[in-house]
């Protein structure tokens, strides 16, 4: 059964090593590159839910904090887990990113690790 | 008022020493002088009373007749009071001799005590003998015969009388310089105060102030000498520390400014290094595992080390500039060190065997320190990484200890490595120093031990390095808070 992994990054250049590299290791994902989360909540409206969504902090706009509640308040969208991908490493970030969501990722991340990651939250 | 007290002391010490001296050694001068000059007068006058004799008896013929001679002299000594005794003495075969006297029971004390008298010699001879109260002189004049001298004239006066006068003088004398003493101590004393212990007072008080920081006091001495100057000096050099004080601070400011910024700076470096170094990390792992041409992995090989090395290069400079900032918490807790260590050295297990390091700690299980989890375990991972790269490829040992000292715990991390010179033990703790250029360029940021140095400070401790040199491996050494139980704070 085919996974989507929906990525929501300001930065083209994230976005496409995230997509082809987790593609290459593994034809069962798709991954679905989206640029901010404007962008991500109009995907889930279009009523397709994604197995996992990586989510940016650091973006234009909207941060990733305020697009994880606006997600969060959305019954349907609710039980969609979700993963902090950032290159805010403070403490604080942190803390809010495993206090908050299923996993916190530091960038620049490899893809091996990042898919062994993927991987046991979506097992569960 | 300690320098109020001590200074006048001295110098009033000093003043009372010298200005007695002087006024006591002239005071005895001038009694001395007097008291000179008084012999001389009776000597004069002794002179003159033994010549009236010598007149009085006229043929030196006549001498020679005792009964005679003894009238003479009886009736002579009743002449003047201050008279006492008064001796003729003529010489014999032994010598000279006392012939006639008025008091003739002190006839042997007297020649005993004038037997040495040389006849031939004309002088006259005075003998004066003070002892308390009284006062006398003995006068000896030659008694001339035809040219000749034939005997001598003995003549014992009382002096009492001129010293008991001198003796009332000199008393005053000497009361007048002790009151000139005290005069000159006290109006000393005054001007000691008023020109200098004052003004020194006001300098004083002016530092103590200046001290505590305020750069705004002047010194109000006008006074046209030394203090003066030294016035104006003080408050040029004041004004002058003001000017420097200001300046430093200004300096300071846009120090911290740029401290400020430099942090910033490297922060929203490091951040931006970060997401275009996320392909380069990303992706070569798995085209590492998708390529299959061994001449390719190779050089994917050292693509991803250097990769690897940027990125170790950035998170470690991001760590070092937020570990800087003030703002920066540390969550202490109390942690029971054998566990911690324990889970550091088994979750390294992986990369110290890879290195053919043993490692083994011999912390006890009772020590605990006040520190915060993670950073505490950053510490550890930096300093054994550190150690296993700088032991040669045919591994070695690593040991890691802790003594518990009065209010903090010493831990040591020891290596059976590469060491290091004197020279590289004072700069090891320096950001983007690096022990072995040529050896470790690539695998080392250089920040480790700088992170390592800034976590131990926020922590409140201090570490260092020792080595007996090169070849003899390296050990560490940092301190922690001492802590008593496992209580967490958070509960």
């Amino acid at each position: 059964m085919v996974k989507t992994i929906i990525i929501v990054d300001d930065d083209p250049g994230v976005r496409y090593t995230v997509k082809a590299g987790i593609e290459a290791l593994d034809e069962n994902y798709q991954i679905i590159p989206v640029e901010n989360g404007m962008k991500c909540l109009e995907f889930l409206g279009n009523n397709q839910i994604p197995d996992l969504i990586l989510l940016d902090v650091m973006m234009p706009e909207m941060t990733g904090w305020e697009t994880y509640d606006r997600i969060k308040e959305n019954e349907a969208w609710r039980k969609i887990p979700i993963v902090f991908l950032t290159a805010r490493t403070d403490r604080i970030a942190k803390d809010a990113g495993d206090f908050l969501a299923e996993d916190y990722i530091e960038k620049p991340a490899k893809i091996p690790e990042l898919k062994q990651r993927l991987d046991n939250i979506l097992k569960k | 008022m300690k320098l109020n007290f001590s200074l006048s002391l001295k110098l009033t010490v000093m003043v009372v020493l010298v200005s007695a001296i002087v006024i006591f050694s002239l005071t005895y001068i001038n009694i001395e002088e007097q008291a000179i000059s008084l012999e001389n007068v009776y000597s004069d006058k002794a002179v003159t009373l033994s010549q009236a004799l010598d007149t009085a008896i006229g043929d030196h013929d006549e001498l020679t007749d005792k009964q005679k001679s003894q009238n003479y002299i009886l009736n002579f000594s009743k002449l003047n009071s201050e008279i006492l005794k008064v001796s003729i003495n003529l010489p014999d075969e032994e010598g000279l001799k006392v012939f006639v006297s008025t008091d003739m029971d002190s006839i042997n004390i007297s020649s005993s005590q004038y037997n040495n008298f040389s006849y031939e010699n004309d002088a006259v001879v005075n003998i004066p003998i003070h002892s308390g109260n009284s006062h006398t002189i003995t006068v000896i004049t030659p008694i001339n015969l035809s040219g000749q001298i034939y005997g001598t004239y003995e003549m014992l006066l009382s002096m009492n009388a001129s010293y008991t006068a001198f003796d009332v003088r000199a008393r005053n004398l000497v009361m007048i310089s002790v009151i000139s003493l005290f005069i000159l101590i006290f109006s000393f004393l005054y001007l000691l105060r008023k020109i200098i212990v004052k003004p020194v007072i006001v300098f004083r008080d002016a530092a103590k102030i200046i001290g505590e920081g305020n750069l705004d006091t002047k010194i109000k001495i006008k006074s046209q000498d030394e203090l003066g100057e030294l016035s104006n000096a003080f408050n040029k050099m004041t004004n002058d520390l003001k000017k420097s004080r200001n300046k430093i601070e200004e300096y300071n400011k846009i120090l911290e400014n740029l401290l400020d910024r430099k942090d910033e700076f490297i922060g929203q470096l490091g951040h931006d290094l970060k997401n275009p170094l996320q392909p380069l990390v990303g992706l070569l792992p798995v085209i590492m595992e998708k390529e299959k041409d061994p001449k390719i992995k190779e050089h994917l090989n050292i693509l991803i080390h250097n990769v690897e090395y940027m990125r170790d290069l950035i998170i470690k400079t991001l760590q070092l500039a937020r570990l800087r900032s003030p703002d920066t918490k540390f969550d202490m807790e109390n942690l029971n060190l054998m566990e911690e260590v324990d889970n550091v050295l088994t979750s390294q297990k992986l990369f110290l065997n890879e290195n053919n390091i043993n490692a083994k700690s011999m912390i006890d299980n009772n020590i605990f320190v006040e520190a915060d989890k993670l950073r505490s375990v950053e510490l550890f991972n930096n300093l054994i990484t550190n150690a296993v790269k700088y032991t040669p490829e045919g591994g070695g040992e690593l040991t890691i200890n802790a003594k518990k000292g009065k209010d903090f715990v010493t831990i040591s991390i020891k290596d059976t490595g590469i060491g290091m010179t004197e020279e590289q033990l004072s700069k090891v703790f320096d950001e983007f120093y690096k022990v072995d250029t040529s050896r470790c360029e690539m695998d080392s940021s250089g920040l480790g031990l700088s992170i390592c140095k800034r976590i131990v400070e926020k922590h409140g401790g201090r570490i260092w390095v020792e080595s007996p040199g090169k070849g003899k491996g390296t050990t560490f050494y940092f301190t922690l808070k001492s802590a008593n139980e496992k209580i967490n704070k958070n509960l």
